[in-house]
């Protein structure tokens, strides 16, 4: 598949295009951003992540070069880019919520409280294709098809993306987000973002108070790119409300207050400017250049009081319940949802390509490959969708990274697998040749971006470790969840060597988590054990030894109760015996004969016990396994 | 090349609201047409509750700031007066050689004029009522200026979006992206000269030769 072709190009910049608007409008709209920008000052060091820790550097990631624009880094947008933009025929809607929080004031009017979430924002981004021919009514018709190549598709999406840019400063909502990210409290109202390709559709209150800005859209040889937003003019109010308990007759007062334990703690913080945060809406002079790149080193940080993940959690958050993720079951439940004023709906989409291609071209393009490609990965694309997204792990995934601030652990052996799967998760092919081309892309310097460049195992083992340093974190804590339990609880009783662990685990996970719950299992999992050991009678030194390996005191415990486990522990001879030569090499003496007496004791009584039940119940697999142990001894 | 000119509506400031206004527009003007790499650096303004971004470009910002001064300097010399700042973009060709001159020629492609109206506090509090705003005669004058502080933000905020709204409209004139020696296309800002008269006769002249180029130099 060479990226070469006109099409392919074009498709590209559309995809990259998704990408950069979802992280230019997530990029101040959400906190994380901001916790990374904390880092700069080295105070907020719970909170860095490895990835976002290298953004205060002035380097240039190669996301960076697409529209020449360096942003910062914004975990959640890539993220929610993983997650939901599976085509570049879905539209991509990004809300913007507001949200209120319960009753941190306590001011009178409780009916202000508990407020629900409200949508502020809602950009929507989409590629429209064209049927056959242009019928986008104003302008398509005497464009010629030069002015819609790829070259000035990237220019013109440039623009656009500039002035998307400063829309996002320019609406209301971004004083919003201005004030809690340089308020050092938690403020009544927080803001949270929904990513998906629905439209959820709005009120008619709330259509009446929305407004819109529609974007002229970029024309392509065979679409256009669209990018809108409503948004609501009027959140004045909304911002107010936090800080009614303090009229601003108080602000003198209170900057000068000693009294205020907050401002102890901010030794470094001007007054004047935290006054201005504290009450936002009636200091309207008084503004400071807050969180630009290089001013933010220098100024201190707002926040430094909070820990780190109250902080983040206070904020915004990344607002992606499983109930709002409607991955592409299937395309025609998206037409319902599209805005209805779209002509070309998404369950016609795909035939559309097939309409437009056989038409007259308008494209330069000679070769019939373009088409084919384009075809087929439109379908693939969308026929694959479904497959992608396996709903179990993320959220969880996604939980812990909010909440536990990520340690700074090595890159090992399980990030790599689960970052396989991360690729893999994509579901298709196409989204691992989506990196592989990004990758290639973007290591071109920005003249020669276009020229042809076959991606090569090279670039693909880029994309690789790229998105395994986007992801590593999040896998860490995936795989220790999910796949190594025992690693978590080291201080349980568990006096199995390390091999057996893994080998158990694959014969019986049942006994193994209780081994994690209680000592009690974890007792009868020793029994087990030993009650498996073949030289009984012949050799008896050697159980000994073994069990000179385990506590004396479990060891004790572990005779009242040994038929708990017995029913339940059968097989795993051949992993214990293994065992039974690894622990028997090491650690011997240091033990008196009475104690060696008093164990054998009590190992016989178990033996005993044990084959007694053997005898009784011969229909069950005991009586096999007796049968094997009989034959050793 | 068709050269494109956006005229910017009209702001009435006060003398001190023209630095902070003039940084808005300008930078939000050569932001759209910094297409190289930019590492966007937003700034609060200081006056109003407006973000802008510049383009992390510290030679740029300091031109922009040399050229505001020079405009507050003019403007104290005459003041009371409507004034227009005009930010231009063009290309160097200096393929075309021509008999009488051969240094590069700048062709220009976009100009925009950005148009204020300077009003000194004591004007303004005699005409107050452009905002429209019912004022009670009793009312302070901290207040009445806050109300008109309100209305300039609120129009500086569409002087913005019209920028927007251009830039997004009007993209078929803008040449190649050069080869990247600065963040911006090549671009000058123009104030009124001395003479007031020369100022128009100035941007005609430019205009001409826009037009026509090697027939004036």
């Amino acid at each position: 598949m060479g990226t070469s072709s006109e099409p392919a190009k074009i498709e590209q910049i559309i995809t990259e295009f998704f990408a950069k608007s979802l992280h230019i409008i997530l990029e101040s709209r959400t906190q994380p951003c901001s916790s990374s920008r904390n880092n700069y000052s080295g105070e907020q060091i719970l909170l860095s992540s490895p990835s976002s820790s290298s953004s205060s550097s002035s380097s240039v990631r190669p996301r960076d070069k697409w529209f020449n624009l360096a942003l910062r880094e914004c975990p959640a947008s890539l993220e929610n880019l993983e997650l939901w933009h599976q085509s570049n025929l879905e539209p991509m809607v990004v809300d913007v919520l507001l949200f209120q929080r319960g009753p941190v004031n306590f001011h009178d009017d409780g009916a202000e409280m508990m407020k629900k979430d409200k949508v502020i924002e809602r950009w929507v981004v989409k590629y429209e294709t064209r049927k056959s021919g242009r019928d986008f009514g104003h302008g398509g018709n005497k464009r010629n098809p030069p002015s819609a190549t790829s070259h000035s598709l990237y220019k013109k999406s440039i623009i656009l993306l500039r002035s998307l840019y400063l829309t996002v400063r320019l609406l209301p909502a971004h004083k919003l987000f201005h004030e809690l990210n340089s308020s050092g409290q938690i403020l009544a109202y927080g803001l949270a973002h929904r990513v998906s390709t629905l439209v959820a559709p709005f009120t008619r209150r709330e259509e009446v108070e929305m407004k819109e800005f529609v974007f002229t859209p970029v024309d392509t040889t065979c679409g256009r790119l669209c990018l809108s937003v409503l948004y609501s003019p009027a959140l004045s109010d909304v911002n107010s409300e936090p800080s009614t308990p303090v009229s601003p007759q108080f602000i003198p007062d209170y900057v000068g207050s000693p009294t205020t334990d907050r401002l102890k703690s901010f030794p470094s913080l001007p007054l004047a400017r935290f006054r201005s945060h504290e009450i936002p809406s009636s200091v309207p002079f008084e503004r400071r250049h807050s969180w630009s790149y290089d001013s933010y080193g220098s100024s201190a940080p707002p926040v430094s009081g909070f820990p780190s993940p109250a902080y983040s959690d206070s904020r915004g958050f990344s607002y992606n319940p499983s109930s709002h993720r409607l991955p592409p079951l299937s395309i025609p439940s998206h037409q319902s949802e599209t805005p209805g004023s779209s002509n070309a709906s998404l369950a016609t989409r795909n035939t559309n390509v097939d309409d437009f291609w056989p038409s007259p071209m308008p494209s330069p393009t000679p070769s019939p490959s373009p088409p084919a490609h384009l075809k087929s990965k439109a379908l693939l694309r969308s026929g694959s969708a479904p497959v992608s997204i396996p709903t179990t792990g993320n959220p969880a995934l996604r939980n812990i990274h909010v909440a536990t601030p990520s340690p700074p652990r090595a890159k090992m052996g399980p990030s790599q697998s689960s970052n396989g799967r991360n690729l893999t998760r994509a579901g298709d092919v196409n989204s691992a040749l989506k990196y592989e081309k990004m990758n290639s892309f973007g290591k071109d310097e920005v003249g020669n971006i276009y020229g042809a460049k076959a991606s090569s195992g090279i670039s693909s083992r880029i994309s690789f470790s790229r998105s395994s340093s986007r992801f590593s974190s999040q896998d860490m804590f995936d795989y220790s969840d999910f796949a190594c339990p025992f690693a978590v609880g080291d201080d349980i009783t568990d006096p199995r060597p390390g091999p057996d662990l893994s080998d158990g685990k694959a014969h019986h996970t049942e006994p193994r988590a209780q081994v994690r719950k209680s000592q009690d299992a974890a007792v009868g999992a020793l029994v087990e054990m030993l009650s498996t050991a073949p030289p009984l009678r012949q050799d008896i030194s050697k159980s000994i030894k073994l069990s000179q390996v385990s506590k004396p005191e479990i060891w004790g415990r572990s005779t009242e109760e040994p038929a708990v486990t017995l029913d339940s522990e059968t097989g795993g001879l051949s992993n214990s015996s293994c065992n039974v030569n690894i622990t028997s090499s090491g650690l011997l003496l240091s033990k008196t004969t009475a104690d060696a007496l008093e164990e054998f004791q009590s190992y016989r009584q178990i033996k005993e016990s044990l084959l007694l039940r053997n005898g009784n119940d011969g229909t069950s697999t005991n009586a096999g396994h007796a049968s094997e142990t009989a034959d050793k001894s | 090349m068709n050269c494109e000119v956006c005229s910017l509506k009209e702001l009435e400031v006060e003398y001190f609201e023209i630095r902070e206004v003039l940084r808005c527009i300008l930078h939000t003007i050569v932001f759209h047409r910094a297409l190289g790499l930019v590492r966007p650096k937003d700034i609060d303004s200081e006056l109003f509750e407006i973000t802008y971004v510049q383009c992390g470009d510290a030679e740029l910002e300091k031109k922009v700031e040399e050229k505001i001064n020079q405009f507050i300097g003019w403007v104290e010399k005459h003041p009371n007066k409507k004034s227009q700042i005009c930010l231009s973009f063009y290309e160097v060709k200096s393929k075309q050689p021509t008999w009488f001159s051969n240094k590069p020629e700048r062709v220009y492609w976009e100009q925009w004029h950005i148009n204020l109206n300077v009003q000194h506090p004591k004007a303004l509090t005699i005409k107050s009522h452009h905002s429209k705003v019912v004022v009670d005669p009793g009312v302070s004058a901290l207040e009445e200026r806050t109300v008109r502080r309100a209305a300039l933000e609120a129009s500086l905020r569409e002087v913005l979006f019209q920028i927007i709204k251009f830039v997004n409209e009007k993209k078929d004139h803008i040449p190649p992206i050069p080869n990247i020696e600065g963040v911006t296309f090549p671009y000058e800002i123009t104030l009124p000269s001395s003479s007031d008269s020369s100022f128009g006769m100035d941007m005609f002249k430019r205009m001409l030769q826009t037009g026509h180029p090697g027939m004036l130099s």
